[in-house]
């Protein structure tokens, strides 16, 4: 990491000190993916023993201390599998994410949609939520949870407690069962025989008053406050030999959270108490159960978003006056434009990763019909063929530009570096500091791309904007809502470039030319460095981290079976589990 | 949506209660025997500076405000102005001055640190509050509990309100517990013993994260059991008829630009009060965040923050646009040191008692550097800091700008956390001379 970076400052770093007009706009680089926790300079290993001495006392004031979690390593990784041999992974306790706290309350207590707003926003490491290095339990999360017990174990004993409790509560035994059966759900694995007394206990009578409904409550508010239920463990039992091997139980989670974002079902719990979820064969036949169930769907859009940096517009603010027709109808159905695309190419068609950028249709309401100006579904939403149109395919996404926008204007910077970061796992560095980054301001007189344009004009700017200006151009057929033009302010919009650096930023000199964004995705799609990366991505999201050096054979098995596959999406995210450092892990 | 953005009812029931119920300190603390107890506040306001037209010109004590500074005319008596603090070391531009300001680059922020080490006894250790702060989620966090991991400030002042002055009551007058508080307290002995026992099979870094944990739930059961409890009256809280709307949702109520004033107030008026009472010694607000994309729509400029702090030459609009917005955000913070200084405390004012660290994440924000960043102290922290008073460290540290680390080591002392340094050490250690 700490290499890559200095590697590229140099490369493109060093001239760029020449540079007073500024041309950098700084948002996009500070956080392409709108983060905020993306860059940074840690140069430490996974698992936080990277020390930078105490808080509080003296640190070495040469070192860069951090306070990111590492990010990846990106496209380099794969030259760092030297010996081909995967290493372990580590052992992790993985904090819930709002989401799939709430997916597993709704199936742990039979509630549909539990309201977990109140929960602390996560932070972010390239763009995923799931980051296990970066969540930490504040008094502010342990006050929620507490909240949330109460409210939540009142609704289930109020609206389920029939699927919770099967016998008669007031008997002893019965609170056993129920302790034993609830608390094999509510933390994903058997109850020690400690904690089978400790949670019994919560039916004593002067908790209860003699109201047994009670001691259900109690117990079930207990256990939504455990760490063995806000957490996931991925620790594993130690094999004495320096590694640890996932339980049955924990491999069970790791594939339910994996696919469905949610709990085990029966099926996975009776698998991890029979002893068949072990095997490779036994793991990728209940991948493959899982992956075919419609819980399938949320979580491969969840990862989705997460990947595009879609999800922010949800809550972004637009211009009305520049976007008047971006109504929160219009968003809505550009998410589910993009759900739509993922779970057909991905799931119903068994496509490959090209299918994601060019599958020939899309998937529209009547309002997104007529915003896009494609043909309409017969009635409500529907799949439409995007023939002639410039839509279909990750670069015809309305969300993907919308998101990769300003509130009152497109972007071709963020855009660009959507594309090297997101998509080809490339990064650049940081505007090296007292460059003036102003970015021009709107003039109705000139077309976004030749204000840019001026302003990245500059030979000491353009060392580092040649690889992101560009690809921004090339995207500028569609505005800051996603609304496609072809003139702006009355002039014509040129989306015509150059795509260098494709295969590697600095290695790679061909340069290709595209007309406009649909050639500029087929370059993309069509290479190398797009396949690799979304390797990568899935595995930041799957994993919860980012890639560091001693992924680096891991990745490469991955790559390896994708390419086998001839790049079919779906037996990438099947093949995941199928990795030693999947169930096997070390400090 | 693969997240359902539903409201909540629940807190802001807890919310009404409160306010028709003073919380009542049964178990007396022994805050009114010893001195007066010394606060902290760390204010974050977005995207820098134009340094020419904020830090003022004149002498030590005789000196003139700048634009962007004028709004605190009123209150410059309370404030000193720091001109010359370099954030040295870490990483770059928004971002890296973001993870550093309270950092410097340390595992741990000083808010975190500060609350840790002052207000262990405290029902909240540290506040970490937000205006639009973690709006279109945010850009970052100035305050971390560990390495890589920020703290997200709450931006939902209903919710901040329920939370700080909700739900604590006291032990029954003979001192047993009823059973409701039983029953709490055998819920969260439940929670503390699974901790524990999960603990023993983790290696270093897992450990660590549920010590993390432990320590936040044993802030919550000293609470909840009402050891921690001060006595607070909340009476005169003004809530300013502000109300979560349900269905708002691009962006939600208290994201809205509309209401960024009216957030900021109660943000405020909710830290002063919990400073004066106890509930805290130590507060962290944040305005917008990083590369603010926010309209200051009282203000006329149509330009965001963000946008206008890129001005070019400083005859621009968009210098002219963020001075305004910069007097804005001014204005607010003289609001903030009025509400200290207007509330009394012991041997004093609030104000006299507190030391309140203005701050950014930018120096120059044409230029996206860490030198002559617009820091500012207000207060005196019971006598620590003498105040009115213009000191430029520009070259002072041989031939260089003093680190802003030395500031973090003057507000731990006086706030007589004894400690020589705190993160980046690199231009010495100590506090701030002649600070």
């Amino acid at each position: 990491m700490d290499q890559r970076h200095t590697w590229m400052a140099w490369l493109c770093g060093a001239v760029l000190l020449g540079c007073a007009t500024g041309t950098f706009e700084d948002d996009a680089a500070f956080s392409a993916d709108g983060s905020g926790n993306n860059g940074g300079n840690n140069n430490g290993s996974l698992g936080g023993n990277q020390s930078t001495g105490g808080t509080g006392g003296a640190t070495d004031g040469s070192t860069d201390g951090s306070t990111s979690a590492p990010v990846g390593l990106g496209a380099e990784v794969f030259e760092r599998c030297s010996t081909g041999t995967e290493l372990p992974g580590p052992r992790l306790l993985r904090l819930l994410t709002r989401e799939e706290y709430q997916h597993t309350i709704a199936d742990l207590l039979y509630l549909a949609e539990p309201d977990v707003s109140g929960l602390p926003l996560e932070a972010q490491v390239e763009g995923y939520n799931n980051n296990a290095l970066s969540q930490a339990v504040t008094s502010r999360h342990v006050d929620e949870y507490i909240s949330l017990a109460d409210t939540l174990a009142q609704q289930a004993v109020d609206q389920s407690i029939g699927q919770l409790v099967r016998c008669d509560i007031s008997s002893a035994d019965c609170q056993q069962d129920f302790v034993t059966s609830f608390g094999l759900r509510a933390f994903r694995r058997p109850l020690s025989a400690e904690e089978q007394q400790r949670y019994v206990a919560l039916f004593a009578g002067d908790l209860t008053e003699g109201n047994t409904t009670e001691g259900v409550k109690l117990v079930i508010q207990a256990m939504l406050i455990s760490p063995n239920f806000l957490y996931r463990s991925e620790v594993g039992t130690n094999q004495g030999d320096g590694t640890f091997r996932l339980s049955a139980y924990e491999l069970a989670s790791a594939l339910s959270y994996l696919y469905w974002g949610t709990m085990p079902d029966d099926v996975l719990f009776s698998a991890a108490a029979n002893g068949t979820l072990s095997t490779p064969e036994e793991l990728r036949a209940q991948a493959e159960r899982l992956m075919a169930d419609a819980k399938a769907q949320d979580q491969l859009f969840s990862f989705s978003l997460q990947w595009l940096g879609t999800q922010t517009i949800q809550s972004s603010f637009k211009d009305p006056d520049y976007f008047p027709n971006f109504t929160d109808g219009v968003r809505e159905a550009m998410l589910e434009e993009q759900r739509q695309l993922f779970i057909q190419a991905v799931l119903t068609d068994n496509g490959d990763f090209g299918s994601l950028f060019d599958p020939g249709y899309t998937y529209v309401d009547q309002n997104l019909a007529n915003y896009y100006q494609v043909q309409a579904p017969g009635q409500g939403s529907g799949f439409v063929s995007t023939d002639g149109t410039p839509r279909g395919g990750i670069l015809g996404l309305g969300a993907v530009y919308a998101s990769h926008a300003h509130s009152n204007e497109s972007s071709p910077i963020k855009r660009g570096l959507f594309i090297r970061s997101r998509l080809l796992c490339q990064e650049l560095p940081d505007p090296p500091a007292n460059l003036d980054t102003t970015p021009p301001g709107l003039d109705p007189t000139l077309t976004t791309r030749a204000r840019f344009a001026q302003h990245t004009a500059d030979a000491a700017c353009s060392s580092c904007h040649q690889f992101i200006d560009d690809l921004g151009f090339g995207m500028e057929g569609f505005d800051g809502a996603g609304f496609f033009r072809t003139v702006e302010n009355g002039l014509n919009v040129d989306t015509s470039g150059k795509l260098k650096g494709l295969e590697n930023l600095y290695g790679d000199a061909t340069e290709y030319n595209f007309a406009d964004h649909q050639e500029l995705s087929n370059l993309v799609q069509e290479s190398q460095s797009a396949r690799d990366c979304f390797v990568i991505q899935y595995y930041r999201f799957g994993r919860g981290y980012a890639e560091q050096e001693s992924d680096a054979c891991s990745l490469t098995a991955l790559r390896t079976s994708f390419s086998a596959s001839n790049y079919t999406v779906k037996d990438l995210l099947l093949s995941l589990p199928q990795l030693y450092s999947f169930s096997v892990r070390a400090e | 949506m693969a997240f359902i953005h539903t409201r909540r009812h629940f807190l802001k029931s807890a919310g009404a209660c409160a306010a028709l119920t003073p919380l009542v300190n049964l178990l007396q603390t022994n805050r009114a025997k010893a001195a007066a107890p010394k606060r902290a506040m760390f204010v974050y306001v977005p995207d820098g500076c134009i340094p020419d037209s904020w830090h003022p010109t004149g002498s030590e004590t005789n000196f003139t405000l700048s634009p962007m500074t004028q709004p605190l005319e009123s209150v410059k008596q309370h404030l000193i102005f720091l001109d010359g603090l370099t954030m040295y070391s870490g990483g770059a531009t928004h971002e890296g001055g973001m993870a550093k300001v309270l950092t410097g680059v340390s595992p741990q922020s000083i808010d975190i640190y500060l609350g840790d080490q002052i207000g262990a006894s405290s029902p909240f250790r540290s506040l970490q509050l937000g205006v639009g702060a973690t709006f279109q989620d945010g850009a970052g966090s100035m305050s971390y509990i560990g390495e890589g991991q920020p703290v997200a400030p709450d931006d939902d002042p209903t919710n901040v309100f329920a939370r700080v002055f909700g739900g604590v009551s006291g032990n029954s007058s003979d001192g047993s517990l009823d059973v409701s508080q039983l029953r709490k307290k055998s819920i969260l002995d439940t929670a503390l013993s699974d901790i524990q026992a999960l603990q023993s099979q983790l290696g270093t870094s897992e450990r660590q994260k549920l010590e993390n944990h432990l320590q936040s739930v044993r802030e919550v059961e000293q609470r909840l059991s009402g050891a921690s409890a001060v006595a607070c009256d909340i009476s005169g809280y003004d809530d300013r008829g502000f109300q979560v709307i349900e269905t708002d949702y691009y962006p939600l109520t208290y994201h809205k630009e509309e209401n960024f004033r009216v957030v900021g107030e109660m943000m405020m008026d909710q830290a002063a009060l919990a400073l004066s009472c106890g509930v805290t010694n130590v507060v962290s607000l944040q305005w917008s965040h990083a590369v603010s994309p926010t309209h200051l729509v009282d203000t006329g400029v149509t330009t965001a923050n963000h946008d206008a702090s890129h001005y070019g030459d400083a005859n621009s609009q968009n210098a002219a646009d963020f001075i305004t917005l910069k007097q804005w955000f001014m204005d607010r913070f003289a609001y903030l040191i009025n509400r200290l200084a207007s509330t009394p405390d012991e041997g004093g004012t609030l104000l006299d008692n507190t030391v309140v660290m203005l701050c950014s994440e930018l120096g120059d924000s044409n230029l996206h550097d860490h030198a002559r960043v617009p820091f500012l102290l207000a207060g005196s922290a019971g006598g620590a800091f003498q105040t009115g008073r213009l000191l430029d460290f520009r070259g002072t540290n041989g031939g260089e700008n003093e680190p802003h680390t030395k500031l973090l080591v003057s507000i731990a002392q006086a706030l007589d956390v004894n400690i020589d340094s705190f993160g980046y050490s690199g231009h010495g250690t100590g506090p701030l001379p002649g600070l």
